[in-house]
């Protein structure tokens, strides 16, 4: 019964080659529309610039990351590509969780740990990824995915640096994740 | 068949092939040796300077002249609405929206046509479109346009009619030779924008 | 010659190219839920051995791309020297992976496939979305602190068939034959493994 349902949920997924082939592609049209290719933290890092100006505007103009942004990126922030792009994303992937019937309210977790738990880790790795996005320049859509698709040789260090650490330091956190 | 295998069949050739084929460039169109060979002796390189004066006159907005000669040859004379691109400074970036463009019919020209054939050929093998030379040079101009030789009473009409022709431009154009000697604008005229290549490293702070 | 990117060839506006930028998303939105990556089980699988989806799917879209520009360029319908190419910051590039990597194993998401499980409506993505965005904004109010290595050691954009002196043509069949060897070896693992429950 456990390895039907199993089954089930998985048949539901996409093949992942398939997948990957169709990820190509819509990656290689973003490079010949735009010139360039996905990614995701920069949206972020968009919003809370936004953010930071609107309830702070003084601050921004004065500290010195605030001003070297807009010397470089003059107009709204949040008018940028990526956070479009981002925008997409989440319509893109409620379409596909609609129609495969995988919408639900819920925390995922292992059944070893709490839903608490699960939440608090989840906050503590986005902090993390939050902060390492911006030294890295790139997230693995962007710096990972788009560096190994443009043979850029920082985007494939990146890469190397987040899969190997999380490779390293997974043996240290299994217990939230495997029974 | 596993679909891992239907990728590697797809992947890897395509791989093998990417990596035998030379190095490619962004310039999809270059002309091979013979090719250029081919068009340098034909000629199609050419426009008279009966062509060019008709052309200046009727105020052809698609006519561009290029002076290649250095800069102080083109301040002392220079063609109508011609813009100066030294021989020398031919590859230099600032010039290149200007040679490498659809819009426009530029004609290089120098004294006599040493130079304008040099940067003919240089744009040429560039893959360069729509770059033509003066034939003869401002030398042949002077001649033609500007001191027409009238033509005998025993010449057939065309001869007459081209000689009015160029009586005509020469006056139009600034009379007799000697009178064109002031230089027009030496200032860029407007660049028909097609492509501005604005070395696009897409900025992106962070993705 | 027109050729891409579109853009930078002014063939479309900067407001369509936003728009472009708004159905790309939902292209790769669609993609990442489909193959699984809105799951964070699901994606933290190849670190525990029990799931191969992100090296599959990643890897291959990797090599598509590679392959799709390559050609793309030789058939001269694409500017290689126009699109962006991620700059080369050694040391903030290596030590912003090795915490994003600490972040990955912690909370199981990336910034894009974060935004993909919330879409689905999943509470620890939204709180990893949350999470990202205080890290963004601690990092923007700490700059001062960074910059220095934020900046240091910039080596333009070199890229990795660069470093080892051979074509792009032929980095790319690396890059294949790595993948494929990869794969094999992860289908091979995947059948010896006793599947994990999870």
């Amino acid at each position: 019964m456990e390895k039907e349902k199993k089954e089930n949920r998985s048949n539901k997924y996409m093949n992942p080659y398939l997948g990957g082939v169709f990820l190509g592609l819509v990656l290689l049209a973003a490079f010949l529309i735009s010139g360039r290719g996905l990614g995701a933290s920069g949206a972020f890092k968009s919003t809370s610039i936004a953010v930071v100006k609107n309830i702070a505007p003084k601050h921004t103009e004065n500290a010195s990351f605030y001003q070297e942004f807009t010397e470089s990126h003059p107009g709204n922030p949040m008018k940028s590509w990526l956070v479009y792009q981002m925008l997409g994303v989440i319509v893109g992937g409620f379409l596909s969780g609609a129609l495969a019937g995988r919408l639900k309210l819920k925390v995922e977790h292992s059944p070893k740990i709490t839903s608490k738990t699960r939440l608090i880790m989840a906050g503590i790795g986005g902090v993390l990824f939050g902060l390492g996005s911006q030294l890295g320049r790139g997230c693995t859509s962007g710096s990972a995915l788009g560096g190994m698709a443009t043979l850029s040789l920082g985007g494939i260090i990146t890469m190397f640096g987040i899969f190997g650490t999380a490779f390293a330091l997974a043996y240290f956190f299994r217990k939230y994740w495997i029974i | 068949m596993k679909p891992r295998i239907l990728l590697a069949i797809f992947a890897v050739p395509l791989a093998l092939i990417i990596a035998a084929v030379p190095e490619n460039t962004t310039h999809a169109f270059k002309l091979t040796p013979s090719e250029l060979l081919e068009e340098a002796n034909s000629g199609v390189q050419y426009y008279s300077p009966d062509e060019i004066a008709d052309m200046i006159i009727k105020e052809d907005p698609s006519l561009q002249l290029i002076d290649v000669r250095n800069a102080d040859e083109f301040e002392k004379f220079n063609l109508p609405g011609a813009m100066n691109i030294p021989l020398t400074d031919i590859l230099s970036e600032d010039w290149q929206a200007y040679l490498d463009q659809d819009i426009r019919i530029n004609i290089f020209y120098s004294n006599g046509s040493l130079k304008s054939d040099k940067a003919w050929m240089i744009t040429r093998q560039l893959g360069y479109e729509n770059n033509y030379v003066l034939m003869g040079g401002l030398n042949y101009w002077v001649e033609t346009i500007m001191n027409p030789t009238s033509p005998n009473a025993t010449s057939p009409d065309e001869e007459f009619a081209k000689y009015d022709f160029r009586k005509g431009a020469g006056s139009a154009l600034g009379g007799s030779a000697g009178a064109m000697n002031e230089s027009t604008t030496s200032s860029k005229p407007a660049l028909p924008v097609i492509r501005s290549k604005p070395k696009k490293k897409r900025v992106q702070g962070g993705c | 010659m027109d050729m891409g990117p579109l853009i930078a060839y002014e063939i479309i506006s900067e407001n369509t190219n936003l728009f472009f930028a708004f159905l790309i998303g939902i292209g790769f939105g669609f993609v990442l839920e489909s193959s699984g990556f809105s799951s964070s089980r699901k994606l933290v699988g190849i670190f525990y051995g029990y799931d191969t989806v992100v090296l599959k799917v990643f890897f291959t879209a990797g090599i598509t791309t590679m392959l799709g520009l390559l050609f793309f360029s030789l058939f001269g319908w694409i500017d290689l020297s126009l699109i962006f190419i991620n700059p080369t910051y050694l040391y903030s590039a290596i030590i912003g992976g090795i915490i994003m990597g600490a972040g990955f194993i912690i909370g199981g998401f990336c910034p894009g496939t974060g935004v993909c499980a919330a879409a689905i409506g999943k509470i620890d993505a939204m709180m990893f979305l949350v999470g990202i965005f205080i890290g963004i904004t601690f990092f923007n109010e700490t700059y001062p602190l960074w910059e220095g290595l934020f900046k240091a050691s910039y080596l333009g954009t070199p890229k990795i068939s660069e470093l080892f002196g051979i074509s792009d043509g032929l980095m790319a069949l690396l890059f294949v034959l790595m993948a494929m060897a990869a794969f094999w070896l992860g289908e091979r693992f995947e059948k010896i493994k006793k599947p994990v429950v999870y």
